[in-house]
């Protein structure tokens, strides 16, 4: 049993290792957000479709926050004063609306891929 | 500050107390102990805080995405823990035998490993917004409503699984734990997809039919790790995590069949 369990193991390995190996590792744009008195700048975000881009979110108030986007499948804790970094896409031409999850209502904005 | 902070809170708990529901109703259907529990659920709360404290220095590692990595390695220790501990439940309901500590102890970190990752959360949240007067009051009442309705909804789920039979309680746990297992692996993958070690894009996209943000879909995501949107990366991963477990499932039921009856065929 222990047999099957560590090939079981050792194959999900192989397989991430595959599969990271194939992502590029090539220099991507890089984008930048920043959180102030819980809201985005700038709350809308042009960046090139079908381009995998590197956004840095700042967070300049004291308070942590949660970039948070059902439509990027995004979602990660920043705390206050701190930056946070997130690979983004290659994605479609279209809006990805995102928002902060501990402030939803006034921290919201779109990434607008073109 | 009420709403938001019941939204976050039942969020966080939800999956956590699914995951302790299933386990604590299998044990009781085997007449297993449950005296394990409280010990993973107090590490986990200490875990919780100490990686909650730790945060910021946990984010930056590894060229920004150490939260990412570490998130997906504390989901892909929990499947594992699973898997483990289901093989055994399953297998021991046809072979009763006296069970080792290592089960014991797999469950209890599955449990502490869970609380760990929505606990933190939970506490970063909590401590961040307790400076604030006006909206303490909002903050923690909506803590103690989100905590009231994750509770109840796993107490409400562990007597529902004991009201089967045996046999088909175990049936149903064991797809349970292989479903919230897969889950883990979903959304560890969407955080090393988050930190480019996987590739992104999207198999397909059924939002407009089950919204990840409508209540049944909050409800999905929560339990099963459900994506309206998932990368093609993460479903493949995904099916072979859950076939994975579904086959070795299957055989430790057979094999517990074979042993308790050692009469050649």
């Amino acid at each position: 049993m222990s047999k099957l369990m560590s090939t079981l193991g050792l194959a999900t390995v192989v397989a991430l290792l595959l599969l990271a190996a194939t992502s590029v590792w090539a220099e991507k744009p890089s984008f930048n957000l920043e959180i102030r008195e819980h809201l985005f700048t700038p709350a809308e975000l042009r960046v090139p479709a079908n381009t995998k881009i590197k956004l840095w979110v700042y967070n300049r108030d004291s308070t942590p926050e949660e970039f948070e986007s059902y439509e990027l499948n995004r979602e990660k804790v920043i705390l206050g004063g701190q930056k946070a970094l997130l690979f983004i896409g290659p994605l479609p031409a279209g809006e990805y609306p995102f928002f902060g999850e501990f402030n939803p209502k006034s921290a919201q904005g779109k990434i607008i891929s073109e | 500050m009420l709403l938001t902070s019941v939204v976050i809170i039942i969020r966080e708990v939800l999956e956590a107390a699914l995951l302790v529901s299933i386990l604590l109703s299998m044990c009781r259907q085997l007449s297993v102990r449950q005296g394990w529990f409280k010990w993973g659920a107090l590490a986990g709360l200490l875990g919780a805080v100490g990686y909650g404290q730790q945060m910021g220095s946990i984010s930056s590692a590894m060229g920004g995405v150490g939260q990412e990595l570490s998130d997906a390695g504390i989901q892909l220790l929990i499947y594992l823990c699973l898997l483990y501990s289901c093989q055994k439940l399953v297998f021991h309901f046809n072979h009763r035998q006296p069970l080792n500590t290592t089960l014991f102890v797999a469950m209890a970190v599955a449990i502490a490993l869970a609380v760990i990752r929505e606990g933190s959360e939970i506490y970063i949240y909590l401590s961040a917004f307790h400076g604030n007067q006006e909206s303490r009051l909002g903050l923690y009442s909506g803590a103690v409503i989100g905590l009231g309705i994750g509770f109840s909804f796993c107490a409400l789920f562990y007597y529902w699984l004991l009201s089967f039979r045996p046999r088909r309680a175990v049936f149903f746990g064991s797809m349970l734990l292989t479903l919230v297992a897969g889950g883990m692996i979903l959304q560890g993958c969407k955080m090393l997809i988050q930190a480019d070690y996987l590739p992104d894009g999207q198999a397909w996209d059924s939002s407009s039919f089950l919204p990840e943000d409508g209540l049944p879909g909050q409800l999905l995501y929560a339990m099963v790790g459900y994506e309206a949107t998932p990368a093609p990366a993460q479903v493949a991963i995904y099916v072979f995590a859950i076939a994975a477990m579904l086959t070795t499932l299957t055989l430790r039921y057979r094999a517990g069949l074979k042993a308790a009856s050692p009469i050649e065929q």
